[in-house]
């Protein structure tokens, strides 16, 4: 049977992705995870996974320039639409964080001065957790955020979870609605997105409700600290509702949570009752 | 001495930028905000202000006149996003993954390319109740949002105002575009172990730019992680403890910026901003 593989979504950042993707592994007990974050991985701080093995993740190739081969014409600068090159002292410089890797520049360099070069953009890993196997990865600070390491991880976690018969897959996802969140849904069986009630995360969900439209993912909503703005929870469900999403859970502010978190502990009996409830209605779902 | 432009950033998300962002606005008299957190722009929200204005940014993408192309392949076999194909013997068509680079349309032999606009977001500018704001917004289903943070800081930059600009939240190219342009720094973490996990991944970001960094500390209480402790490792100051509130996150849900419900917040605003502009002035 091929592994059904839930997504754990949010738009708008910080409202507790990473603390609900653990207590539903915790929950379920065996799961293969996926954390494609990787612009900045949490999920290991709850987990604590035993790295198997790590791998290297190679980005697009970017621009590099021999210095003396350069005679400082400029015409890669003006040829390069990423402002990813600079003259410093009479030669080019490329800024690989913002380079592209389009090849442009080593087109019209005159002296071919420029090559295209493999560029390692981090690592990831595969990992083994007390609830099953992970797969999770670091990219280099600053470093082109990559919608490909992304799929990368979801593809190793899926080819992970068929060879040992694991029904489900439960990935962190990414904040936002560009590539990477892209990257994270496209083709998932169901995502779940995390917000809490305030203005900022009710546009960011609608947002991305309506990228997850788009591209056909089927959404179900979770209201994290719902008892902080009765209001603005009421305006959640009205504005899901209308749009056909259904509410799949509400969990209420603790302070015990951010506690157990503290303690690197998974914060499942804090919110049991409402976790079990999520279980249900996302398998509902799922059919 | 000209004026100060300083990026709010974090790494973590729902940190608190946009509260300190926001606060900032409604502090400092003539400031201009800058909303770079283009997949998921909140502060006009948060400041409830009416958009004047509008402005498209593009992407330049090809054209492909048939009657000139002649089915060689050169240009599907340049791109390097596999964003041109060619299927039979029809012209190549071009796809969602083209950045815009203009290879294909330098690699033509028979100059059958030109380019057009593809619009993928837009400058908002707002101004109301004394409060100035340019916002980039990536249009939904857009993959690359880092054209419009450079769009909209380009946009600011032009301005001659002391300015914040609110950054995306993670490490990588959208968060370091918003930051690569302003004087200084601020960092907004929490104590928590995901904070201070993802503050110590944004600092081996931004350190390299060269730039003066503070951090601050929000929701201090909800959880006690020693931020003070990674920050003296990297030699950055800690410029504030924010303790966590209901009444004041309570406010903010509903769109006030705490330091208009919080006296003690808009001092130590105002505090923050004067460190800033001294070390940027030395």
């Amino acid at each position: 049977m091929r592994p059904k593989e839930i997504v754990v979504t949010s738009g708008k950042g910080g409202t507790g992705k990473t603390t609900l993707t653990s207590a539903l592994a915790a929950s379920l007990g065996k799961v293969a995870l996926c954390d494609a974050d990787v612009d900045a991985p949490d999920l290991y701080i709850l987990l604590n996974p035993s790295i198997k093995t790590d791998y290297a993740f190679w980005g697009m190739d970017t621009a590099q320039v021999d210095p003396s081969k350069c005679i400082g014409c400029n015409r890669c600068i003006e040829s390069c639409r990423f402002n990813s090159i600079s003259m410093i002292n009479g030669k080019a410089v490329v800024d690989t964080h913002f380079c592209e890797g389009c090849a442009t520049c080593a087109y019209v360099c005159p002296t071919n001065a420029i090559s295209m070069v493999p560029t390692r953009q981090g690592t990831y890993y595969e990992s083994t957790t007390d609830f099953g196997p992970m797969w999770h990865a670091q990219l280099f600070p600053g470093g082109e955020n990559s919608g490909k390491l992304v799929q990368i991880l979801r593809e190793k976690a899926k080819e992970t979870a068929s060879k040992e018969g694991i029904p489900y897959i439960i990935t962190d996802g990414p904040p936002g609605v560009a590539c990477p969140a892209i990257s994270s849904i496209t083709g998932c069986n169901f995502t779940i997105t995390v917000t809490e009630p305030s203005m900022s995360a009710l546009s960011d969900l609608k947002r991305l409700a309506q990228v997850a439209r788009r591209f056909s993912v089927p959404m179900g909503v979770v209201i994290n600290k719902a008892d902080l703005s009765p209001n603005i929870s009421a305006k959640i469900k009205e504005e899901c509702f209308k749009d056909n999403i259904p509410i799949i859970g509400e969990i209420p502010f603790s302070e015990d949570i951010p506690r157990a978190i503290s303690e690197r502990k998974i914060p499942l009996k804090e919110m049991k009752a409402e976790i079990d409830n999520i279980v249900k209605k996302v398998f509902e779902l799922l059919g | 001495m000209s004026d100060l432009t300083l990026a709010v950033a974090s790494g973590k998300g729902g940190t608190g930028k946009s509260s300190f962002a926001s606060s900032f606005g409604v502090t400092k008299e003539g400031v201009l905000l800058v909303d770079a957190d283009v997949e998921e722009p909140n502060l006009a929200l948060l400041l409830n202000l009416k958009p004047l204005e509008s402005s498209l940014v593009s992407l330049q993408i090809p054209v492909i006149k048939e009657e000139l192309c002649t089915r060689c392949g050169k240009c599907t076999d340049a791109c390097r996003f596999g964003a041109l194909n060619m299927f039979g013997n029809n012209i190549p068509m071009v796809n969602d993954l083209c950045h815009g680079c203009g290879l294909c349309s330098l690699v033509c032999p028979t100059k059958a390319i030109s380019e057009t606009e593809k619009p993928i977001g837009e400058i908002r500018h707002y101004l109301s109740r004394n409060i100035e704001l340019l916002e980039g917004r990536l249009m939904l289903g857009m993959p690359n949002p880092v054209p419009i943070v450079e769009a909209v800081v380009d946009a600011a930059m032009a301005i001659e105002k002391p300015k914040v600009i609110d950054c995306a939240p993670g490490t990588s190219c959208p968060m370091v575009a918003g930051v690569r342009k302003a004087d200084a720094v601020l960092l907004v973490t929490e104590p928590t172990p995901f904070g201070l996990a993802d503050l110590k991944l944004a600092l081996e970001a931004i350190i390299p730019l060269k730039k003066p960094i503070g951090v601050v500390v929000n929701k201090s209480g909800i959880a006690s992680e020693n931020v003070e402790e990674l920050c003296r490792d990297f030699n950055v100051p800690v410029l504030g403890h924010f303790p966590f509130s209901r009444h004041i996150a309570a406010s903010y849900a509903e769109g006030i910026p705490p330091a208009k419900s919080d006296p003690l917040w808009q001092q130590k605003i105002s505090d923050i901003w004067n460190y800033f502009e001294e070390r940027v002035a030395k």
